[in-house]
């Protein structure tokens, strides 16, 4: 698998894409900006960007959407359609995202926004802003606060304690480490 | 780029030789022991050293950019001068480590051991160090802008000439000089 993480000039969002070594088909984990690097890497690697998996609708995760859809037409997974004025497919819990041999499942993580989904694929999870190194995403009431730890805690820190967290902003983690310390988790 | 290369060298001089030589980029080392090595100025970025054994090592000025070393004994390490940008470091014990100098912006430092670590004139631009255990840990000229101190222990710790708004949210800074 090729792994590339990005630092996008909107909103210090993250972005970052997996590969399939073997069909050279790659998938994009939210879609801030389409930074020149993406391009970039996207042909130093002779890859087709073939899916992008959009975590939830805000701004700072869509707004390259218009550029990436008017270069490679790819399928767009989100939490529901239309998303940021595109049409997608909607992805739900438990649903099977497949590029070329990767494999990977949705993960439903509402409570940032509501139709927010996470991704777990290759070892990795994506939470994007549901869930922080050392913190969580803001929410609009106690209600959704609620909801999103619940998830978390359901969804994310039952996977395998070595699994990587790859976060919508700032640094990535693990779930061992969050799960014992994320000071929005313990008391 | 990560194509997760795992260096499967198992005489120690070998792997050590192998990472002056370049190869330690995104390389998979996990739970490896490096304890007491000279590896100055070595690119591990994105490498996977989770659980590692690197008590006393030497990484001054070592590219460990986006690199994983979630509890990882760093106790003692030299790592001044190194780029941590992006690092996981949540869990590793730190504690009596040298960072003067390192880039820790964005890094990962959540729940980490730094008892008398010294973070001095660091960069630790929105890094994120809650629920950490700093105890008499040294920031001075320190850069701690957006920096999340949520719930971390920062008792007795030297925070005179940290410059940058933090968020120091139930952390502990009693005896704190600030």
């Amino acid at each position: 698998m090729i792994f590339a993480h990005f630092l996008t000039d909107s909103n210090e969002s993250n972005a970052f894409l997996l590969a399939c070594e073997t069909s050279g088909e790659a998938l994009l984990v939210d879609a801030g900006a389409f930074e020149p690097a993406i391009k970039a890497f996207l042909d130093s690697h002779q890859l087709t960007l073939s899916a992008v998996f959009i975590t939830h609708g805000h701004y700072d995760h869509t707004d390259g959407l218009d550029a990436i859809i008017a270069r490679y037409h790819p399928r767009i997974y989100a939490g529901r359609t239309p998303c940021a004025g595109h049409e997608a497919t909607v992805a739900q819990h438990g649903d099977r995202i497949v590029v070329g041999a990767l494999n990977g499942t949705v993960l439903a993580t509402p409570g940032h926004t509501p139709e927010g989904i996470s991704l777990y694929i290759e070892g990795m999870v994506f939470t994007g802003d549901a869930l922080f190194a050392g913190s969580v995403g803001g929410t609009s009431s106690e209600a959704n606060a609620r909801q999103q730890r619940e998830a978390i805690q359901a969804h994310i820190f039952s996977l395998p304690p070595e699994t990587e967290i790859h976060t919508g902003h700032g640094p990535s983690s693990v779930v061992s480490v969050e799960r014992q310390f994320n000071p929005f988790f313990v008391e | 780029m990560t194509d997760f290369t795992v260096l499967a060298i198992e005489n120690r001089d070998a792997l050590i030789e192998a990472l002056r030589a370049g190869r330690g980029k995104g390389a998979v080392l996990r739970g490896v022991d490096l304890s007491g090595c000279d590896l100055e100025g070595v690119d591990l970025s994105e490498a996977r050293l989770s659980g590692a054994d690197l008590k006393d090592i030497n990484f001054a000025h070592a590219n460990l950019r986006g690199a994983f070393l979630d509890w990882a004994n760093l106790r003692s390490a030299c790592l001044a001068g190194a780029c941590m940008e992006f690092a996981v470091l949540g869990a590793a014990d730190l504690s009596e480590a040298d960072c003067t100098g390192a880039d820790l912006r964005r890094a990962n430092l959540v729940g980490v051991k730094a008892q008398r670590t010294i973070f001095r004139d660091v960069r630790m631009y929105y890094a994120r160090p809650g629920n950490g255990d700093f105890r008499e840990a040294v920031f001075s000229g320190a850069d701690i802008q957006r920096a999340i101190f949520r719930r971390a222990n920062l008792a007795g710790a030297d925070l005179q000439g940290a410059t940058g708004t933090a968020n120091f949210d139930r952390a502990n800074l009693e005896g704190a000089l600030r």
